[in-house]
């Protein structure tokens, strides 16, 4: 277990620096160097390659797209496809839809789920594990087995079309690893702050909220931006839940693009759609930057 | 594992408590245990509602004979017992799924491990500022929504208009118009490279901050000792990192065995009957042909497949907990 929690371990450990790091790295003079930078370049390369031919695609005409050079650059830079993807195709309406239903279920996910991991790590009480496993086990559960009985069920509890219902379902298929995960990683933390707390008279919530939380901040990070990922990408719950065009979510928006329109599409529009799907992922990078760095240098400096 | 806490808490359990102790701990374990049933209330009530509900549901369903007539109606479809587990487990085509699932779980998720870890590995070689330059490669492809994903690809691969199809003509080959998905092997390496792609960049980014936790020290000394490289990966590396790995393999293993939207979307939403897999079988019986009961069941027998692969992780954990 205590491996799992090395994700965020390597994050909360690492305070040095890169340049603490670096004269190290150049000490080690490694033959099979060489041999890693260009097998690391090529992989970069085929990483990387993918995006930007989107990328340069949601810049160019039909015509240039499917005649022209695919890597070549674009006759003009101009934003005509994100706009009219944006307005036209309605991905604006789209993209902040997805925007307000991950940023309140993601929130949501990390309190409820950081609750309920924090007592099934440090509690003793019946039923402890039964909870614990029914979690885990919810890991199997494949997505596209409870479609039809989710219609039933947000039918019923007329969630149809409601972002409160999806952002509930979001909420409940993400769970499961968030507690797994952060079950583990809570386990891991040192128990005398927290007696340390108790003697001075903390209550549960304090001691939850002003201790815990705190002391759990890159596991809850690494944990955050698993869900903002996977949440972004829900495709096929969101088809469940949103049938009025008006509430769609990103992912759909994208699929109604390529679907409806076949080869009178607007392509273009359709890969400014595409990256415009990327660009929130660069935002959570930006904001988690360091979290991140500090993980990745921490192995330099070890 | 077993124990919630493994350190015993020394104000609750003391090594020999007067009996005043003792009232007053058990007082506290059970004001702990109110607190605790309070803490993960909302969690399971939203478990149970929108995940253990759906999966009983679909049970019952598998059991009846759920047809578009009772879903218009909303009558009580007709129970079945156990016909359609039957029709599932003597048919010839849904064993072709099953199997066709099983090879891409075993093929896809064996190369996205072992590449994930060899590039795990040289990022350990390679310069810090390299390495965050990948990572930041890495983490877009991990962000990337599968369903933009999957679309990229099939233009990649379109057969008159695709960068493949183009770079290989380039290259001298005579590939012009050529469909990518007329032969199954060559549509299956299309959809495999697609899952592996996509799937290394968190295998990668997890192996190599386990790969920081294998002490520097343990390593040197063992070249010292004239390990070659080789020995040093096998005889440490590898035994530190075993726990993380056999988790993220699992997760991979359950996550590939789901495959639903990559061949969903490559194929267009029709799969041909080659592309199928237990996932988009399962929703084609359901909905495609309003077979909803039928559906069910494949989707109960996939569960139970998928529960089997999460028995051995479960143990597995369980091993680890005791090395704890």
């Amino acid at each position: 277990m205590t491996n799992l929690s090395t994700i965020p371990d390597a994050g909360a450990v690492a305070k040095p620096t890169a340049s603490a790091g670096a004269p190290r790295e150049s000490r080690r003079v490694n033959p099979l160097g060489g041999v890693a930078h260009l097998s690391l370049f090529l992989w970069a390369l085929v990483t990387v390659g993918p995006l930007i031919w989107v990328f340069l695609a949601s810049f160019k005409t039909n015509e240039e797209i499917f005649l022209d050079e695919p890597f070549g650059l674009p006759q003009s830079w101009a934003l005509n496809n994100f706009g009219d993807a944006w307005s036209e195709a309605h991905i604006g309406q789209y993209f902040l839809n997805s925007v307000f239903v991950v940023l309140i279920s993601t929130a949501g996910t990390m309190l409820l789920g950081s609750m309920a991991a924090y007592v099934l790590a440090r509690y003793r009480f019946a039923g402890n594990r039964f909870i614990y496993y029914l979690f885990v086990s919810g890991l199997a559960f494949p997505t596209f087995m409870a479609l039809a009985p989710l219609f039933g069920i947000a039918q019923a509890m007329n969630l149809l079309d409601s972002y409160f219902g999806l952002i509930l379902i979001y909420i409940a298929y993400s769970l499961s690893f968030t507690v797994f995960f952060l079950e583990a990683f809570f386990r891991t933390l040192p128990h005398e702050i927290e007696e340390a707390a108790t003697v001075d008279g903390a209550g549960h919530m304090r001691r939850f909220f002003q201790v815990m939380m705190p002391m759990a901040k890159s596991g809850l990070v690494s944990i955050a931006i698993f869900n903002i990922v996977g949440q972004w990408n829900q495709y096929l719950l969101p088809v469940v839940v949103m049938q009025s065009e008006s509430k769609y979510v990103l992912t759909q928006g994208i699929a109604n693009i390529s679907v409806s329109a076949g080869y009178q599409a607007e392509w273009g529009q359709l890969f400014a759609a595409l990256t415009l799907s990327i660009l929130p992922m660069i935002l959570v990078y930006a904001i988690f930057q360091r979290q991140i760095q500090a993980g990745l240098t921490s192995g330099a400096v070890k | 594992m077993h124990a919630v806490d493994s350190r015993p808490n020394p104000a609750e359990a003391p090594q020999a408590p007067p009996p005043r102790h003792v009232a007053r701990a058990r007082n506290r374990s059970q004001r702990d245990s109110r607190v605790a049933w309070l803490l993960s209330l909302p969690t399971l009530v939203i478990l149970i509602a929108m995940l253990a509900y759906p999966l009983y549901r679909m049970i019952v369903l598998s059991f009846q004979n759920m047809r578009l007539k009772e879903l218009f109606s909303g009558a009580t479809p007709p129970w079945a017992g156990f016909d359609q587990y039957t029709k599932a487990l003597t048919d010839g085509v849904f064993w072709g799924v099953v199997g066709r699932t099983a090879a891409f779980t075993v093929v896809s998720v064996t190369l996205s491990v072992l590449l994930g870890l060899g590039i795990a590995l040289l990022m350990r070689r390679v310069h810090a500022r390299v390495r965050i330059f990948m990572m930041i490669a890495m983490m877009f492809v991990w962000a990337l929504p599968q369903l933009v994903a999957a679309q990229s690809f099939r233009w990649l691969t379109d057969s008159d208009f695709g960068v493949l199809n183009y770079v290989l003509t380039q290259l001298g080959f005579d590939y012009a118009t050529h469909s990518w998905f007329v032969n199954p092997w060559e549509g299956w390496a299309v959809i495999t490279t697609l899952v592996v792609w996509a799937g290394i960049p968190f295998l990668a980014i997890s192996l190599s901050a386990g790969l920081t936790q294998v002490p520097k020290e343990l390593l040197e000394a063992a070249t010292v000792d004239g390990a070659s490289p080789w020995q040093a990966l096998r005889n440490i590396t590898l035994p530190i990192l075993k726990p993380l790995l056999m988790i993220v393999t699992t997760l991979s293993v359950i996550w590939n065995f789901g495959l639903f939207t990559q061949n969903w979307a490559l194929r267009d939403g029709h799969p041909e009957p080659v592309y199928q897999t237990l996932a988009t079988f399962s929703y084609t019986q359901a909905f495609g042909r309003s077979n909803y009961s039928y559906g069910s069941a494949i989707a109960v027998i996939t569960v139970l497949l998928m529960l089997g692969v999460m028995v051995f992780y479960i143990r597995q954990m369980f091993k680890i907990g005791e090395v704890d």
